[in-house]
């Protein structure tokens, strides 16, 4: 349509942006008070301001802090066990056509059975507590990662290849100094899928299956009828997700300066 | 005297047995030490798998390739190899691109790391690329990223310098500048004994006549040897020699060679 | 032969794992590969596994196409008028990161555990990704391409319909496929969710947990798993499908 700038915008660009920002919104805050007004019913639907008090109050008394500390920690967890298995086991797999082969079939039957439908099951293997979300998540978070290392393996340019065994490259640092950088920034796209995927599935796995957590609390204030409450916790949730998100862009820009476009799903 | 590199007698085809398609037939030519050897031809002749048998990338159906007198069986360090689009690691800076060889391969085995960033700095300052180190390939024009690529190639220092159409995807005026470029650091200036061994594989002929010695002309469909023409224009070659008439002379000669088939390769 | 060996060895290698965790386990209620096949058999002849399929298959597609039909316009226009994206565009930023099982409880408080819940949570979910893809589908679609439409004289509706909805459409498709896989992961979430704290909600999912609370034996549960897995590949094949029949001119796998 139009011809998008290059580059950084202009600092008047950027101020307008955080207008438009603030502007739209004010105005969604805006019909949110009217509607809570008009359908006053505090069950139903809180008000913005009785919403920012619940956020207050959570943040006072630590239970914010605790339920989303917990959260981001099985987060972490649950990333790394994922991208110790997933990120070895994506690279032999896009290196060897008999690895490929042996796992291809495990992992094409697995993949499609999301990781939300495993939680029955883990309540019964691993019960009410910590292992569940993590489990959970590492699951969520596998497939991602194992199948964007080892298509971004598989892509390596071929003739990046040859030109490396033209100067006597061979070996493993062949794999370290030309399949995994040029694999990297797949890498790091199946990444920030994955984190956003396990991110998903915390919630649902907390709701169901753990005594702490972002996903406990609002499924604990709804049945306190606290609206209120729920409201500001899901807040909190989209907040933690995006943030997670953009730091996850930060550290592309960061880790692959060279991947000029960058496409996202 | 040995030639640097032979070929005999050497096929080449892709595919099955029954449905292989031919690339090359019965191909035989040697390439003398110190020498600058182009090969021209029209598309489809089969110019660049020669320089991947050379290269060690790809290897004959039959027939053989001496490299001073023994068969070649993979690629080796003393044959460093330009590729058509340069092949730069996009994640490596100008510096990173030009040190790789040295830092990974066998060309650095032995060489201490003080003497590597000299060979490094020498190979930097001898395509021109001072101020430019920190640069990604993407920030770089078309005629940079060959520079890149030449100095790559000659930080390794191999003995012999293969070429595949290194200058095709440039503008018609930095070509002709980085034609001079390649003379110089190629060493024509120098005694013929200091020279290094070049195959540079090209489809223009005005630029295998102002580059080489030697020009090997091969038909296509299947890629056969047609003549081996000899450039008997003095060096150091410069904007004068392409203004001579010997230049024309011998461009029209080629020319004439392939006419015909480079008509054809347009109309299918 | 070989090749075949490699193929399955991990397959069977984890089956004969699994059977034997559960031998050693010694738990009467662990589902077992061979309990697994018995439990299969009885849940597909008794009729339960296809009707707690087809509820949860009718709310996916039901929600999905109340996401379509609104993100699918919406989309088009914020696409293809900067303001409009602009001043939408921190509304969208803000619910985006806000997974659909997130709000289940809020949907569950407005319009309880029915029916009309499960559609609107799978709406909810399918609406990002249908809406995002088809704003970048829009937004790309080659300048040069409008340009000449609009020199050969045609009006704004038809350069919307004739020029801008077919090359925006193989972006729309790949949305609506992310958007499938997206909703039946929200629907089987969600009907978990509500079998577990508030009762009764039909579906997969809800069985699920119901053979997990009270049930002795759980094959049954990875009965329901393998459904759901083997509904979500079908659910993507379809759309692949398609992908390739609407829009045969588009490499966009």
């Amino acid at each position: 349509m139009r011809t998008a700038p290059a580059g950084r915008p202009p600092r008047n660009a950027r101020a307008h942006g955080v207008l438009v920002y603030f502007r739209t919104m004010l105005i969604f805050i805006g019909i949110w008070f009217v509607g809570a007004m008009l359908i006053s019913n505090r069950l139903l639907l809180p008000s913005p301001t009785s919403v920012f008090w619940a956020l207050l109050d959570a943040a006072r008394d630590g239970d914010l802090a605790f339920h989303a500390f917990t959260s981001l920690l099985r987060l972490v967890v649950a990333m790394l066990a994922a991208a110790v298995i997933g990120l070895p086991l994506g690279l032999v797999i896009g290196l060897s056509r008999s690895w490929e082969d042996a796992f291809e079939l495990p992992i094409e039957l697995l993949r499609p059975i999301a990781g939300i439908a495993w939680i029955p099951l883990a309540l019964f293997m691993f019960g009410i507590g910590n292992t569940l979300p993590v489990f959970i998540m590492f699951y969520t978070a596998l497939f991602p990662l194992i199948i964007g290392t080892a298509a971004g393996v598989r892509g390596t340019d071929r003739r990046l290849l040859a030109a490396a065994r033209t100067m006597g490259v061979t070996g493993m640092p062949l794999v370290l100094h030309v399949v995994l950088p040029s694999a990297l920034p797949s890498i790091i796209v199946s990444l920030r899928l994955a984190v956003a995927a396990a991110w998903t599935a915390v919630v649902a796995a907390e709701l169901v299956g753990a005594p702490s957590g972002l996903g406990y609390a609002i499924e604990y204030f709804r049945s306190m009828l606290a609206t209120d409450h729920v409201i500001a916790f899901i807040v909190v949730i989209g907040i933690l997700g995006s943030l997670t998100d953009k730091l996850l862009r930060l550290a592309e820009t960061w880790l692959t300066p060279w991947s000029r476009d960058r496409v996202l799903p | 005297m040995m030639p640097k590199i032979a070929l005999k007698g050497v096929n080449k085809s892709f595919g099955h047995v029954n449905n292989a398609f031919v690339a090359l037939s019965d191909l035989s030519f040697d390439i003398r030490a110190g020498e600058f050897l182009a090969v021209v031809g029209p598309s489809g002749c089969g110019k660049t798998t020669v320089l991947n048998m050379l290269a060690g990338l790809d290897s004959p159906s039959s027939g053989q390739i001496l490299l001073d007198g023994v068969a070649i069986s993979g690629p080796g360090a003393e044959r460093g190899v330009m590729f058509q689009d340069y092949a730069l690691f996009p994640w490596r800076t100008v510096r990173g691109n030009i040190e790789f060889g040295l830092l990974y391969g066998k060309p650095g085995q032995g060489v201490s790391s003080e003497a590597r960033r000299k060979r490094v700095d020498d190979a930097i300052a001898l395509v021109g690329l001072s101020g430019a180190e920190n640069k990604y390939p993407h920030q770089l024009s078309g005629g940079m990223r060959q520079r890149v690529a030449l100095g790559r190639l000659v930080a390794n220092q191999p003995d012999i310098l293969l070429m595949d159409e290194p200058l095709a995807a440039l503008d018609a005026q930095t070509r002709i500048i980085l034609q001079e470029e390649l003379l110089r650091i190629w060493g024509q200036d120098t005694a013929q004994e200091t020279r290094r061994t070049v195959m540079f594989v090209t489809h223009g002929i005005d630029e295998a006549v102002f580059l080489a010695d030697r020009v090997v002309v091969l038909s296509s469909h299947p890629g056969r040897l047609k003549a081996i023409v000899d450039i008997d224009l003095p060096r150091p070659r410069n904007g004068e020699t392409r203004k001579s008439a010997r230049f024309a002379e011998l461009s029209q000669e080629i020319w004439e060679l392939i006419r015909e088939e480079a008509y054809r390769a347009t109309m299918k | 032969m070989k090749w075949l060996a490699i193929r399955l060895m991990s397959p069977v290698g984890l089956l004969v794992l699994w059977e034997v965790l559960v031998r050693l386990s010694g738990s009467p209620r662990a589902p077992s590969p061979s309990t697994v096949f018995v439990a299969a058999g009885e849940l597909i002849a008794s009729g339960e596994l296809l009707a707690g399929l087809s509820t949860s298959i009718v709310r996916v597609l039901a929600g999905f196409v109340v996401a379509c039909l609104v993100a699918v316009p919406l989309g088009l226009v914020m696409g293809a008028v900067r303001s409009v994206e602009r001043n939408l565009d921190p509304v969208v930023e803000s619910f985006r990161p806000v997974a659909a099982i997130a709000i289940l409880p809020l949907v569950i408080l407005w319009l309880g555990t029915g029916n009309t819940a499960a559609i609107a949570i799978v709406a909810y979910a399918a609406f990002f990704p249908v809406l995002v893809n088809t704003i970048s589908g829009v937004k790309n679609v080659e300048p040069s391409l409008l340009r000449a439409a609009h020199t050969m004289g045609l009006s704004p509706l038809t350069r919307l319909h004739a020029v801008l909805l077919p090359a925006a459409m193989p972006s729309i498709l790949v949305g609506m496929r992310i958007a499938l896989g997206v909703a039946w992961t929200a629907i089987i979430a969600a009907e978990l969710a509500v079998g577990a704290k508030s009762g009764s909600s039909g579906g997969i999912g809800q069985m699920m947990f119901v053979f997990y609370a009270y049930s002795i034996q759980l094959s049954g549960i990875v009965v329901c798993m393998a459904a759901v897995g083997v509904v979500a590949f079908c659910l993507d094949r379809l759309v692949s499908l398609c992908l390739t029949f609407i829009t045969p001119w588009s490499n966009a796998r």
